[in-house]
């Protein structure tokens, strides 16, 4: 491409035309000391807490500590070529990042400047990156499920549009995985995906970043990226920037969805600053605002009211536990800041039981109101964590090696064939139609006389048999949401059917 | 610290300004019942600049945490008594015994300040490209007379970098006005408004050989 010198020329001659020369105004002060992301300032009489400063290398930074002498700042971005006594410059207004559908498909550092080599991001509009979240007026309870087309947490834990929900567990459990899993399901839903990465190798990113891309998924997702090798500013504030970006859109009347991954590394980012602030260290050092820095973010994730639009933002936060210790201090407190957690677990992982989720201590607090109707009737999936939990009981003491009687080996058959059922590959969410007629012949006990190794072909079989040869009760179910006994005939008969055919090899 | 520096002490401690600031106001407390604190603090100045600065031995002897509270007693009365005021003789006995000597340039400036904000004066620091007239400053003067409703006390400076125009420093307020920022900003608002022109009609900037390539930069 060739461009024309004269043209630019012109433009910029009218530009330097047109200038009209102000005396530039300006609140100052010098800077003491830098160091480690932070840096003490005097002077800056004026400034506000949270307020934007910036340094002569055009380096912005956040006021955070205000102090009789001097104020605590938080540098955004490089902070090797700021000096002592250099000149800070207050900026008057807060930090806000660009949002709107411009940053969809992109990947973005926290400030909403583009790492991903696509050019600028395009929108005039921006949003605070701190803002107080909806109050209880403008809030409507959650009724919309949000289908993440796993399985095991549609049946058991279902998530609800404007939901917070949980996902803990040890390092190498399958967290991210189940995030991008419930991301990938998004396709055709409206709902706008956020993936804010916190701490984590930039070499997991890209490769997170490379699964959306060859599952189509970038198309309606912004992924926010402050790697391990960031400043701890940044990783502080990247959560906050995301949730900015996905507000947009609730506050619109749409629907968003992000993905926290993960706050346990936010939470060692803003000790790591709080510390070196001087902030007093409380239980295992951690500053004694750490449960307002991720209940303040959570807190802006609901369901609006219809006056408000009725958008939703929905969240998925990830903690990492050390050795399943659930009870050190940040899992606590995020666990009672959420409404409800799914607990994955690395012996079920082992084990081959994927997603690795434990059923019986992972909860949903407020989904199960969202939940599709069909998938709530007892014949499918209500009542159905119970008796998996029972089931864990009652194997845990047939490993014992005493004879069992009928009753009780039957149902031990039928809990093997529903783990079974419920384990699910990876980046292959299902529909909940799907799901929904595969666990009602679970539940019902059509699989007790197929082989336990036979069940997941036993179900791709029979799912491809509806598709192919029942594609009416597949639509009517998709329609109605709810099983009419018409319906639960047609299925019996469906399952009968195929019964007949199926022969495991 | 202080004890090693060349001069008494430019740099910069908050701890040693917030030191400074409670003496300052100890000691003006003290002059301002009498009357003489303007007299003391130019004595004060004087003290620091003309004799503690020109005699490093004195200097470190005073400031030195070795030399006893009574040989600091006895070398002050011999060296000052009866060639400064009563009160600033007291003041200075009071720092050796605190062991607060070396903190004697803070309290100095915090003092300085302090009497300017008890007479409603403003310290005013003015940096231009060249040196500048006194008519100018006259001017300069009444402005910021109007502007601040105080009056003020003109530091001036030569920094050749600023190109022309002058800037003016009240407390933490900078007003620019000078040629570097102007053209700096100047810089950046028509870097800003051409690129937003480019990406709008990119094909009026782009030659004709390429116009039909002209949709993606």
């Amino acid at each position: 491409m060739k461009f024309n010198a004269d043209e630019i020329a012109s433009v910029i001659q009218a530009e330097i035309e047109n200038y009209n020369s102000q005396v530039d105004v300006r609140e100052v002060g010098t800077v003491l000391e830098v160091g480690d992301g932070i840096a003490r300032v005097y002077g800056l009489s004026g400034i506000m807490a949270g307020e934007m400063v910036q340094f002569p290398s055009g380096t912005i930074g956040l006021a955070f500590n205000l102090e009789e002498n001097s104020v605590g700042v938080i540098i955004l971005g490089e902070y090797l070529d700021i000096q002592e006594g250099d000149e800070v410059k207050a900026l008057g207004t807060l930090l806000s990042v660009p949002v709107g559908e411009a940053v969809m498909g992109r990947v973005m550092d926290p400030l909403g400047n583009p790492l991903d080599g696509k050019g600028p991001i395009k929108t005039n509009e921006s949003r605070p990156v701190e803002t107080m979240a909806p109050g209880v007026a403008g809030r409507q309870p959650v009724r919309e499920p949000l289908q993440t087309g796993i399985k095991a947490i549609d049946a058991m834990t279902p998530i609800g549009r404007g939901q917070r929900e949980l996902i803990i567990g040890d390092r190498k459990t399958g967290k991210t995985a189940v995030a991008v899993d419930a991301i990938l399901n998004q396709k055709d839903s409206g709902v706008k995906c956020f993936y804010v990465a916190i701490g984590q190798k930039e070499s997991s990113v890209a490769a997170v970043v490379k699964v959306l891309e060859d599952h189509g998924a970038m198309e309606y997702t912004a992924v926010i990226v402050s790697g391990a090798s960031a400043p701890a500013p940044l990783q502080y504030i990247a959560p906050y920037a995301g949730t900015a970006m996905a507000e947009y859109f609730m506050y619109k009347g749409e629907h968003a969805l992000i993905v926290y991954d993960d706050l346990s590394k936010q939470a060692t980012a803003y000790r790591e600053l709080s510390l070196l602030m001087r902030r007093p260290p409380g239980r295992e050092a951690y500053p004694g605002d750490v449960f307002y820095c991720h209940s303040r973010l959570l807190e802006r994730s609901a369901k609006l009211s219809d006056e408000l639009g009725g958008g939703s933002l929905t969240s998925l936060p990830i903690i990492e536990t050390q050795e399943g210790e659930v009870s050190a201090y940040i899992p606590t407190n995020v666990i009672s800041i959420t409404d409800g957690q799914i607990y994955l677990q690395p012996d079920l992982f082992f084990k081959g039981i994927r997603p690795a989720m434990n059923v019986g201590i992972s909860v949903s607090r407020v989904g199960g109101s969202a939940q599709v109707k069909a998938m709530k009737d007892k014949r499918v999936a209500g009542g159905l964590r119970l008796a998996l939990a029972a089931f864990r009981e009652l194997e845990a003491f047939a490993q014992l090696g005493t004879d069992l009687d009928a009753a009780t080996q039957s149902r031990l058959d039928r809990g093997y064939r529903m783990v079974e059922l419920l384990k699910q590959g990876q980046y292959k969410p299902m529909d909940v139609v799907d799901q929904i007629m595969v666990i009602y012949a679970g539940n019902g006990g059509y699989l007790d006389k197929v082989p336990t190794t036979k069940v997941q072909a036993w179900e791709a079989g029979f799912l491809q048999f509806v598709k192919d040869q029942r594609p009416k009760l597949r639509q009517q179910l998709k329609e109605q949401q709810a099983l009419s006994d018409e319906l639960v005939k047609e299925l019996d008969q469906a399952i009968a059917d195929f019964q007949k055919q199926f022969k495991p090899a | 610290m202080a004890e090693h520096a060349e001069n008494i002490s430019t740099r910069f401690d908050p701890g040693q300004e917030h030191l400074g600031e409670v003496y300052a106001k100890a000691l003006l407390g003290a002059t301002e019942k009498t009357g003489t604190s303007d007299a003391v603090v130019a004595e004060f100045e004087s003290l620091v600049e003309d004799v503690l600065n020109k005699l490093p031995a004195l200097r470190e002897t005073l400031f030195s945490l070795r030399v006893s509270h009574d040989d600091k007693l006895a070398l002050l009365d011999k060296a000052f008594r009866g060639r400064m005021s009563e009160q600033l003789l007291n003041f200075l006995k009071v720092l050796s015994r605190h062991h607060r000597l070396s903190s004697i340039g803070p309290i100095l400036n915090a003092a300085k300040k302090r009497l300017n904000q008890l007479r409603g004066r403003v310290e005013v620091f003015v940096t231009t490209a060249a040196p500048i007239s006194n008519q100018l400053l006259e001017t300069i003067d009444a402005k910021l007379v109007a502007m601040l409703g105080k009056q003020v006390i003109i530091n001036t400076s030569v920094a050749p970098d600023l190109l022309g125009g002058l800037v003016v420093r009240v407390g933490d307020t900078v007003y620019d006005s000078s040629l570097a920022t102007q053209l700096q900003k100047m810089r950046t608002v028509a870097l800003e408004h051409t690129e937003q022109k480019i990406r709008q009609s990119l094909g009026r900037f782009v030659g004709v050989d390429s116009e039909q390539r002209s949709s993606n930069p």
